[in-house]
């Protein structure tokens, strides 16, 4: 696999803040990275090192192996916190600007804006589009150079539900072809749905890194409920059983590592109780998130 | 460079402001050093008022060679507009971020501060190519008899000048950098001359000699001021090298500590 980027004990202080620590990080070819953690955790001051804005205080990062210049910046397509572009100029001015310090040709142009579809209002001035599509435009820009590596900063920070699904749209028809994005999102449900793997960053610390599908592996959680009146002893009962808990109006069984919902459901059934709900419940990301940082310090 | 340049061109050509100072400003050059013999009478008509009476015709505002210095030297007052424009263009990219996004998208920080120079170069060098046409064209018009043997004498206060604009453009762009805002640099830039005034007064007395080595002032001694001369006094009216000297360590000065401004900063 080839390695797109590699991050070698990377750190950013601000005086005595430690915006990012010691960060370790690498990034392969056609993955979908996301880059979790809360509010002032240091993923907007990490992609800042990345895309040459802001100055490391120390360790250094490779760019597809190489040591990051200017024309390799070109190769990638990145929009960071929010969108930035000149006021007074049209949306097609100002990619047409981009194109020029991109030195990409300007004959991009339709072709991006097509995708994100602002072609009807490309003329029209950047001030006077909706935040949508003020994104949308960011995206356009991203894309214009045809990068091999995308960097999304919150794309869908304040947008609405349906600006949010395009949004989503959008990066999925992006990393359908092939291109390596890295995602860097407080929307874990967002993070699930379009990532391949991902990191945990708190307090400028990585806490975790690792593959999307391994979340909700180890141990399961069952819901349960019948019309058994002492179904909460019954299930106590069963060799598999770690905890119950009451939640909702169904019980929900935790359960020892290596057993799953089927025994129980199999040992149910040999005591004569009928269940009328029975859900093995993945563990989602947002979860996983919330442990994940609680153990952290 | 010539790209850079285009880059930084692209970001003004569409903004109106742009338009409005740089139209207002070359509007203003060209007129006012071509209104001069205008100047004069309304200078006459007053001081006929006071009931004495000065023949206009003998002030050789627009004769070969004089014309090259006087209109070098009253151009140079306007230049203070050029500066205003400069430091918008440098604080509108910190203001709107788009410097930040300049370098995510590719540029280098010093390719950055090369294109504000460019388009510093290039004012500088429309503002001298106009001065000396109309310098050209007035001579022509108003100068009795032409001599070619002294005719061009003091074309060289056109490349001084020049370095004049363009060392004000270099300190207005230092400035923007380190300011970053719109409004107080401004303030500041107008300030700039009385706050070397200030210090000049009060250092007059104890070393007057380290004077010219004061950037504002070395650029204010490229091109003297010369209508001294019209009241029978001597001037001088050459370009002196030493200040030219001096105007190229501050011209470079300024761009370098722009240079580390951007180098060093997170943006």
């Amino acid at each position: 696999m080839e390695t797109v980027l590699s991050i070698q004990d990377l750190s950013k202080h601000f005086g005595r803040i430690k915006a990012v620590n010691n960060l370790k990080l690498e990034v392969q070819k056609g993955q979908v990275f996301g880059m979790l953690g809360p509010n002032g955790s240091g993923k907007t001051t990490t992609l800042g090192m990345l895309m040459g804005v802001t100055n490391p205080t120390s360790g250094k990062f490779l760019w597809f192996g190489e040591e990051p210049t200017p024309q390799l910046r070109r190769k990638i397509g990145a929009v960071l916190e929010h969108p930035i572009f000149y006021p007074y100029l049209s949306g097609q001015k100002n990619l047409e600007l981009n194109a020029m310090i991109k030195q990409c040709p300007v004959e991009n142009i339709p072709k991006v804006l097509e995708l994100v579809e602002l072609t009807e209002r490309k003329d029209d001035k950047y001030k006077t589009y909706s935040l949508g599509m003020k994104q949308r435009l960011a995206i356009a820009s991203a894309l214009l150079n045809d990068p091999t590596v995308l960097i999304l900063d919150e794309p869908t920070n304040g947008l609405d539900p349906m600006g949010i699904a395009e949004i989503r749209d959008i990066i999925r028809k992006i990393a359908a072809n092939g291109k390596t994005i890295i995602l860097a999102s407080h929307l874990l449900d967002e993070v699930q749905k379009v990532c391949t793997h991902f990191a945990i960053l708190k307090r400028g610390n990585m806490v975790y890194t690792g593959p999307v599908d391994d979340v909700g592996k180890g141990s399961e959680t069952v819901e349960v409920n019948a019309e058994v009146e002492n179904l909460n002893e019954i299930l106590l009962t069963f060799p598999g059983t770690s905890s119950v808990n009451r939640e909702n109006g169904v019980y929900q069984v935790t359960m020892r590592e290596g057993h799953h919902g089927k025994e129980l459901n199999r040992f149910l059934f040999e005591k004569g109780i009928v269940a009328n709900h029975l859900v093995t419940k993945k563990k989602s990301l947002e979860k996983q998130f919330l442990e994940i940082l609680a153990e952290a310090h | 460079m010539l790209q850079l340049l285009r880059i930084d061109l692209k970001k003004l050509t569409s903004y109106r402001t742009f338009w409005i100072i740089c139209g207002l400003y070359f509007f203003t050059l060209g007129m006012a050093t071509a209104s001069g013999m205008e100047f004069l009478k309304w200078l006459a008509s007053l001081i006929e008022g006071f009931g004495q009476s000065i023949n206009i015709d003998r002030i050789p505002l627009y004769h070969f060679p004089d014309v090259w210095q006087n209109l070098a030297w009253s151009s140079g007052l306007l230049k203070i507009m050029l500066g205003i424009m400069v430091l918008i263009s440098i604080t509108n990219e910190y203001s709107y971020r788009t410097i930040r996004q300049n370098i995510i998208d590719g540029l280098s920080r010093a390719e950055f501060l090369y294109s504000k120079i460019a388009t510093n170069l290039l004012l500088s060098l429309l503002s001298m190519v106009l001065v000396f046409f109309v310098s050209l064209v007035t001579g022509l018009i108003y100068s009795p008899s032409l001599n070619w043997n002294y005719m061009f004498n003091g074309i060289e206060f056109f490349p001084a000048y020049f370095l004049e604009v363009f060392a004000f453009l270099s300190f207005a762009l230092m400035l923007g950098i380190f300011v970053q805002r719109s409004g107080l640099s401004i303030v500041l830039l107008l300030n700039s001359y009385l706050i070397e005034l200030i210090i000049k007064k009060n250092i007059d007395d104890y070393v007057p000699q380290v004077i010219q080595f004061f950037p504002l002032e070395s650029i204010m001694n490229l091109v003297p001021m010369p209508f001294a001369r019209y009241a029978f006094q001597e001037i001088q009216d050459y370009v002196s090298l030493t200040a030219v000297g001096i105007s190229l360590v501050w011209i470079f000065l300024f761009n370098f500590f722009s240079y580390l401004r951007i180098k060093k900063a997170d943006l």
